[in-house]
C-alpha cells in the first residue's frame, strides 16, 4: 500500500483541489451552449411540420397567417451531465522514472479539473469507479459542493484489483452509469485500458448509445509508450499472470506495434458508436491534456 | 604427500571462489512490474546468451588457470608420469628405438591400442633427449628394419616417428634387436641403450650387449585373440584355418560369409591352436569374405578375404626316379626335399615338359633334373611361362650333353653342354654366401662330374656362384616377369653330395621365394615383398588405397621394382596388361605366440636406471598452460569490452530516436 502511495505521488500533483481548478482555470472559464434545438426558454425560430413532431409546437398564428403548418424551435442553456469513469485498477499505480506520478494520480487531476469546468459552467457531475479500494461512488449533482466531493473522492480512492478476469465488476460500473446519463450527457471514461477482460471494450463503448457523448481518455505512462528499456528484461503484468522474460532491443518493435494496434482496435469500436479515444501521456502538461479530452467531448465554444 | 604439498594443492580450493562469483553474476535480471506486459513478446536474449557462453568459458579458463597455480605451487613436489632418459653425470646417450610394429599391436587393451602407447612411449622418450644424443629407430615387424640409421637430428627422429604405420606384418624381434644393437655400435657415445618398445610375442630374445630395457611392461600383457589366418576357396567350399590363442577365446564364436545370410555359421571347436573348418559358398560369389562372429583383443585379424583357388603354390617336377632317386628306393630327391620344405605348395611330377603354354597354368616353378633336350614346341611353351613370372630351374647332369637332334637346352644355356668328370672338390662357399648360413657345409661334396658352362652359356646370365676353379655353378637368366636358373649339378646322389646337404634344401627354399615373389602366389603374407621386372608397368590397389610401388636396387639381383603389402586384405594388380587378384594373409604364429617375459637383462637394464617412468618435474608444462589461460582469459575479456562498448554506442544513437 505504501508502494502504491508513493507511485501516487500526491505531492507533485497535490493538493488536488488547487491544482484542479489551476488547470480547469488555464482551460476555460465560462458557460457552453448546446446546439441541441426544442424545448427550452428562448425561441430558436420555425421549420416545415414534419409527422411525428411534438404538436404542442405546432406555431397556430403562422397556420392561420400563412396557411403553414410550422414548428416553434427554442434554444436551450445546457444543463449536460458530465459523467465521470475512472479506471482504479492495480495498473493504474505504475508509475515510471520519467513521469511525475502515477497514472491513477494523473487520471484524478483530469477529472477533478474536468469536474471543476462543468460545475463551473452549471453543469452536474457524477462519478463512477471500476477496481480499486475505498472508492465512493457520487450521484449526479452540481454545485461547489460537487466538486468538493469529488475531489474528496479521488483523493480517497486506491488503485487496486485486478480486472483482467473480472468483466462484470465493469459491466456493473457501466451499468451504474448508463443510468446515470441521460440523452445529452457526455460520459468520459478515463483508463490505461490494460489488463481488462475480454468483452470490455464492449461493454466500455456501449456507453456511446441513446444520445450519449463517450470520450475515452487513455492515461499511459512514458514507459509504457516507448519502451525505454535495455537488455534481459524479466517482466510481470499488474493484473493477471503474464509473466516475460525477454530482451529489450528484441522485443521493443514487436510491442509498439502491439500497442498501436490495440490503440487502433479501440478508437475503431468508439467510433462506431459516436465515440472517441484521447491518449494522454503522463508526462505531458496536465492543461494540454484536458484540452484534449474537452476537444474530444466537443464542448469548448 | 608432504605438508607443503598438501598444502600448494589446497589453493586449488579456491577454484570455488570463481564458480561463486559466476553464480552470484548470472543471476536472472530483476523482475519488475510492467502493466502491458501482454503486449510484450517473449524474445531470447542473443546478448544473454553470448554472455552466458563468454561467462562459462571465463569461469572455466579462471578455474583451470587456479589449478594449475596449485599443481605448480606444488612442483617439483609432484611429478608427473613421463618416459625418460636419465643420464649419469649428464652424458649424452646413444638409443635405439625398437617398436615393435607386428600385428599383435595392433591389440587393443585398457590404455588404448599397444601400438599408440608403444608410440606414445617413443616419442616421451625422443622428448627428454636432448642435443648430443644419438638416436636409432629399428621396426620389429618381419623382416627387421632400420627406420632411422643412428643420428643426432632429433627432428629427423621425431618426422621417423610420426610417419610410421602399423601393420600386419609377423614379429622378428631377434633381427631387430641384433640391428638396434648394430646400428648403435659404432658411436662413440659411452652410454648406449636400447629402448625394446614390444608385446615381446616372437622369439626368444637375444643376450647381449647393450641390455635392453622394456620400459612398458604392459604391452606384453597377455590377450585373447581369434583370427582368420587364411582362407582358400575350393570349388564350391571354402577353406579357412582359424586360430586362436585359448579355449576360451574360441567359445562361442564362429566363422561365417560376409553378407551371405543362407549359409549357417559355422562354430569353432573350443580349444586353443589351429583350425580347418569349412564352408559352402556359391560359385557365382564373386570376392568372398569371411568374419568371426563376437569380438575379441583385435577386431582387425576377425575378417579376411577369401584367395582364389589354388592358392598354393605350384611347382612340376620333371625328375626321372631312376636316376635321380636315393638307392632305398622313394620319390626322386627333389621331390623329398621340396616335402621336407613344406610350406603352402602343390608338387606335380611330370614325365614330359609340356607342349603347350596352357599346362604350366597355376604353377610358379618349374624344376627339371638333368634334361635331355628341349624341344622346339615345349621351349615356346616355357619361354611363355617364364615370361608371365614363372620360375624355371635345370640341374645339368650327364644327359646335357647326349641331347638329340632338333633338341637343346636353350633358353638354360645356349650352346652344348660337356659334362665334365674331373673336376674340382667343392663349391666356392663365399659365392653361396647370400643363401646364409647353410652355404658354409659345402666341402668335401665327392663330385663325381659337372655340366661344364662355356663363355658363349653365359652371354646375357648373371653368374650367382661358382666352383671352387671358379667355373659358373649357378647362373640367373631373367626373362621377362621370371628367370631362369641353370645349375651346373643334378640332383643325383650318384654325382655328388650336393643335395644331401643343407645348402641344397637353402637353395630350393630361394627357388620357391623367387617363385613367389616373380609370379606372386595368390596369397602371401604380409610384409612380403612383391617384385616385378624393372620395366613393367605395375599398379597395385588395396584395402587401404593405392599400394606404393618403388625401384629397388639390390646388389646381386640388378635393380627391380618392388611393393611390400603391410595390411591384410585383397590386393588387385596391374602388371602391364594383366590384372591379378592377390590376398595378403597373416603369418599363423603371429596369432598364437604369446608375450614372453622380458629376458633378465631386460630387468638389469632398468635397475641400472636406463630411464624413468614415473618422476619428471612438470614445471615447465603446467606454468606453459597457465601463461596460455591467462593470455586467454585477457583476450575474452578484451572482447568483451569491445562488444560492451560497441552495444553502448549503437543504444545512444537509438535513443534520440525514440
Amino acid at each position: 500500500m505504501s508502494a502504491l502511495r508513493q507511485g501516487l505521488d500526491w505531492g507533485k500533483l497535490a493538493p488536488l483541489r488547487l491544482r484542479a481548478k489551476s488547470v480547469a482555470d488555464g482551460v476555460y472559464a465560462g458557460g457552453h451552449r448546446s446546439r441541441r434545438r426544442g424545448a427550452g426558454i428562448e425561441f430558436g425560430g420555425h421549420r416545415s411540420y414534419v409527422p411525428g413532431d411534438d404538436l404542442r409546437f405546432i406555431d397556430r398564428h403562422a397556420l392561420l397567417r400563412h396557411g403553414e403548418l410550422l414548428v416553434r424551435q427554442f434554444e436551450t442553456e445546457t444543463d449536460r451531465t458530465l459523467c465521470l469513469l475512472v479506471d482504479a485498477s492495480a495498473s493504474m499505480s505504475y508509475c515510471g522514472e520519467r513521469a511525475p506520478g502515477a497514472k491513477y494520480a494523473f487520471a484524478a487531476l483530469v477529472a477533478a479539473a474536468l469536474t471543476k469546468i462543468a460545475v463551473g459552467a452549471g453543469d452536474r457531475v457524477s462519478l463512477d469507479w471500476f477496481g480499486g479500494e475505498r472508492t465512493v461512488e457520487l450521484a449526479t449533482a452540481g454545485g461547489r459542493e460537487a466538486f468538493e466531493r469529488v475531489v474528496g473522492a479521488l483523493e480517497t480512492a486506491q488503485p487496486s484489483a485486478n480486472m483482467h478476469a473480472d468483466l462484470p465488476a465493469l459491466e456493473r460500473a457501466v451499468a451504474r452509469v448508463e443510468r446515470r446519463a441521460m440523452r445529452g450527457a457526455s460520459v468520459v471514461v478515463l483508463s490505461d485500458l490494460l489488463d481488462l477482460a475480454v468483452g470490455a471494450e464492449e461493454a466500455i463503448s456501449s456507453l456511446g448509445v441513446r444520445g450519449k457523448k463517450l470520450t475515452v481518455a487513455r492515461v499511459l505512462d512514458p514507459d509504457e509508450v516507448d519502451f525505454p528499456f535495455t537488455g534481459p528484461l524479466h517482466l510481470r503484468a499488474m493484473e493477471g499472470e503474464a509473466r516475460v522474460e525477454t530482451d529489450a532491443a528484441a522485443a521493443r518493435p514487436q510491442y509498439l506495434a502491439a500497442l498501436e494496434a490495440q490503440g487502433q482496435r479501440w478508437s475503431e469500436r468508439l467510433l462506431s458508436r459516436g465515440g472517441s479515444l484521447v491518449l494522454l501521456n503522463t508526462a505531458d502538461d496536465p492543461v494540454k491534456a484536458v484540452r484534449k479530452v474537452l476537444d474530444a467531448v466537443g464542448g469548448v465554444s | 604427500m608432504s605438508f607443503l604439498v598438501a598444502a600448494a594443492l589446497g589453493v586449488g580450493l579456491l577454484i570455488g571462489l570463481p564458480i561463486a562469483a559466476h553464480l552470484l553474476r548470472r543471476g536472472k535480471a530483476r523482475e519488475r512490474a510492467f502493466p502491458p506486459t501482454a503486449l510484450v513478446p517473449k524474445a531470447r536474449s542473443v546478448a544473454r546468451e553470448r554472455a552466458t557462453l563468454e561467462d562459462r568459458a571465463l569461469l572455466s579458463i579462471r578455474g583451470l588457470l587456479i589449478l594449475c597455480l596449485a599443481v605448480l605451487g606444488a612442483t617439483p613436489f609432484v611429478r608427473c608420469s613421463r618416459l625418460s632418459l636419465t643420464r649419469s653425470a649428464g652424458a649424452s646417450v646413444a638409443f635405439a628405438l625398437v617398436l615393435d610394429d607386428s600385428h599383435s599391436m595392433r591389440a587393443r587393451g585398457e590404455g588404448g591400442a599397444r601400438w599408440d602407447r608403444a608410440l606414445r612411449a617413443g616419442r616421451e622418450l625422443l622428448a627428454s633427449a636432448r642435443e648430443g644424443d644419438a638416436i636409432a629407430i629399428v621396426l620389429a615387424g618381419k623382416p627387421a628394419r632400420l627406420a632411422l640409421a643412428a643420428t643426432m637430428d632429433l627432428n629427423a627422429a621425431r618426422r621417423t616417428l610420426n610417419e610410421l604405420d602399423e601393420s600386419d606384418r609377423s614379429t622378428d624381434l631377434d633381427s631387430a634387436v641384433g640391428l638396434a644393437r648394430t646400428s648403435i655400435e659404432s658411436l662413440s657415445h659411452h652410454d648406449k641403450r636400447v629402448v625394446l618398445l614390444s608385446d615381446l610375442a616372437g622369439d626368444p630374445l637375444p643376450e647381449g650387449e647393450p641390455a635392453l630395457w622394456t620400459p612398458v611392461p604392459d604391452l606384453a600383457k597377455p590377450l585373447e585373440n581369434c583370427a582368420i589366418s587364411s582362407a582358400e576357396r575350393r570349388g564350391r567350399r571354402i577353406a579357412a584355418h582359424v586360430e586362436c590363442t585359448s579355449a576360451a577365446a574360441a567359445a562361442g564364436r564362429a566363422l561365417q560369409l560376409v553378407g551371405v545370410k543362407t549359409e549357417q555359421p559355422v562354430a569353432l571347436a573350443v580349444r586353443a591352436g589351429i583350425q580347418e573348418l569349412g564352408l559352402d559358398v556359391d560359385p557365382k560369389l564373386e570376392h568372398p569374405e569371411l568374419e568371426l562372429t563376437g569380438a575379441d583383443a583385435l577386431k582387425e585379424d576377425d575378417r579376411a578375404a577369401v584367395a582364389a583357388e589354388s592358392a598354393a603354390l605350384g611347382v612340376l617336377v620333371a625328375a626321372d626316379a631312376s636316376n635321380a632317386s636315393a638307392e632305398t628306393g622313394g620319390p626322386p630327391v627333389l621331390e623329398q626335399a621340396l616335402s621336407a620344405l613344406g610350406g603352402n605348395t602343390e608338387l606335380h611330377p611330370i614325365a614330359l615338359l609340356p607342349d603347350d603354354p596352357n599346362e604350366f597354368h597355376g604353377n610358379a616353378l618349374l624344376l627339371l633334373d638333368d634334361p635331355g633336350g628341349i624341344t622346339p614346341e615345349a621351349r615356346g611353351a616355357l619361354v611363355a611361362f617364364v615370361e608371365q613370372g614363372g620360375v624355371a630351374v635345370a640341374f645339368l647332369g650327364p644327359r646335357a650333353e647326349r641331347t638329340p637332334l632338333g633338341a637343346t637346352l636353350d633358353p638354360f644355356v645356349h650352346g652344348a653342354v660337356h659334362w665334365e668328370v674331373k673336376t674340382p672338390s667343392d663349391i666356392d662357399e663365399k659365392s653361396l654366401s647370400w643363401l646364409g648360413p647353410e652355404a658354409s657345409g659345402l666341402h668335401d661334396l665327392a663330385l663325381r662330374g659337372r655340366a661344364g658352362l662355356s663363355t658363349s652359356d653365359l652371354l646375357g646370365a648373371r653368374v650367382l656362384a661358382t666352383f671352387s676353379d671358379h667355373q659358373p655353378f649357378l647362373i640367373e637368366r631373367t626373362l621377362g616377369r621370371g628367370a631362369l636358373y641353370t645349375v651346373a649339378l643334378s640332383t643325383s646322389v650318384e654325382h655328388s653330395n650336393f643335395p644331401l646337404r643343407p645348402a641344397f634344401l637353402a637353395l630350393l627354399d630361394y627357388f620357391l621365394d623367387e617363385a613367389r615373389t616373380r609370379r606372386g602366389a595368390t596369397q602371401s603374407v604380409a610384409g612380403t615383398d612383391w617384385l616385378f621386372p624393372l620395366n613393367a608397368s605395375v599398379s597395385i590397389e588395396g584395402p587401404h588405397g593405392a599400394l606404393a610401388v618403388h625401384e629397388r636396387a639390390a646388389p646381386a639381383f640388378g635393380t627391380q621394382k618392388a611393393a611390400t603389402p603391410t595390411l591384410t586384405g585383397r590386393y588387385t594388380l596391374r602388371i602391364d596388361a594383366t590384372r591379378e587378384e592377390r590376398v595378403v594373409t597373416l603369418d599363423p604364429s603371429e596369432i598364437t605366440t604369446q608375450p614372453q617375459k622380458p629376458p633378465a637383462n631386460a630387468a638389469q637394464a632398468r635397475a641400472n636406471g636406463n630411464g624413468n617412468a614415473g618422476s619428471v618435474d612438470a614445471s615447465p608444462e603446467i606454468g606453459f598452460i597457465a601463461l596460455a589461460l591467462l593470455a586467454l582469459e585477457l583476450g575474452l575479456r578484451v572482447l568483451r569490452r569491445v562488444r560492451r562498448e560497441r552495444a553502448t554506442s549503437a543504444g545512444a544513437l537509438r535513443s534520440p530516436a525514440e
